[in-house]
């Protein structure tokens, strides 16, 4: 089972409520005694101590700043909503407050009934969104309507149960890591290389600048689309 | 060599590394995750899981979006 019981963050923010709270170990109820109010206002800061909430935050101020205020507005909100809802679970028992496996799944001609109807419904999305202008109003209801489903879908656990796996190899998943902290930096550099963060630069591109040419046109912005499209159904799957 | 082609190289040489992991993951006994592992553990936790997701709808709403 991929999700068996909380994850290590989750895990965390629930002792510290639990302990903060002041509830005993070992209750069978989802909600146990109620706090004290300062164990309450702990227990609702316990979302704080996620990393993510804090990598949430920073997208929202930079987004904000590089002139993208929708985008920073939407990644506070889910920022501030992920807190609160770990806050809210570290009151709660670990049992109780672990998101569990939608397992029921669709088999024979219904899977692939389900399956066909997703993959019309994603080239249709991809070519009705992609026919209209990058930063119009429709595109950005478009992207935001799909994101808000993806993460909604995310948020109440994985649609099915995954082999746990589990530990990964230190040294690989390091390895991992620096490929991607790099590839992050050096998008940065070239972005804080640019005359001003919303001025591009040729000497120093970043990715958005050098996929300009393939989403100046519908068909190119249609591609792109589906393959974000994809890219979410897997997420979504994990 | 310009600053254009260097800044070019620097997206390469990310992407490479990115293929040769996933390659060492899935064609060796070299004990590396593949990218998938790596997600699958990312998302295990909660904050985890929706972190990754709003990860990929930035994306769909820095290229497309207001």
């Amino acid at each position: 089972m991929s999700r068996a019981g909380p994850g290590p963050e989750d895990r965390h923010a629930q002792n510290h409520g639990t302990d903060s709270g002041g509830t005993a170990t070992g209750c069978a109820e989802a909600v146990v005694t109620p706090p004290r109010p300062a164990g309450r206002a702990l227990a609702a800061l316990a979302g704080l101590r996620a990393p993510v909430v804090w990598v949430l935050l920073a997208i929202a101020f930079f987004t904000s700043i590089s002139g993208k205020p929708v985008d920073g507005v939407l990644m506070l909100i889910v920022a501030v909503g992920l807190a609160w809802d770990a806050g809210r679970r570290a009151l709660r028992h670990p049992e109780t407050a672990a998101a569990t496996a939608r397992t029921a799944r669709l088999t024979g001609r219904r899977r692939r009934f389900a399956v066909i109807a997703l993959l019309a419904g994603a080239v249709v999305y991809a070519v009705v969104v992609g026919s209209f202008s990058r930063y119009s109003w429709p595109a950005t209801a478009g992207i935001i309507g799909l994101g808000t489903v993806a993460v909604l879908i995310g948020w109440h656990g994985p649609v099915r149960a995954r082999p746990d796996g589990g530990r990964l190899p230190v040294a690989g998943t390091l390895a991992w890591l620096a490929v991607l902290v790099a590839g992050c930096l050096w998008e940065l550099s070239a972005l804080l290389q640019q005359p001003s963060l919303t001025t591009d630069s040729h000497a120093h591109p970043t990715i958005s600048t050098l996929t300009d040419p393939l989403l100046a046109t519908s068909p190119g912005r249609s591609v792109a689309l589906l393959a974000w499209v994809a890219f979410g159904w897997y997420l979504v799957e994990r | 060599m310009t600053w254009h082609a260097v800044t070019i190289a620097g997206y390469l040489l990310f992407v490479a590394g990115v293929v040769v992991l996933q390659l060492l993951a899935a064609k060796t006994r070299v004990p590396v995750p593949s990218f998938g592992e790596l997600l699958t553990r990312a998302m295990r936790s909660r904050t985890g899981r929706v972190g990754v997701l709003v990860a990929w709808a930035w994306i769909g709403l820095h290229f497309f979006a207001r």
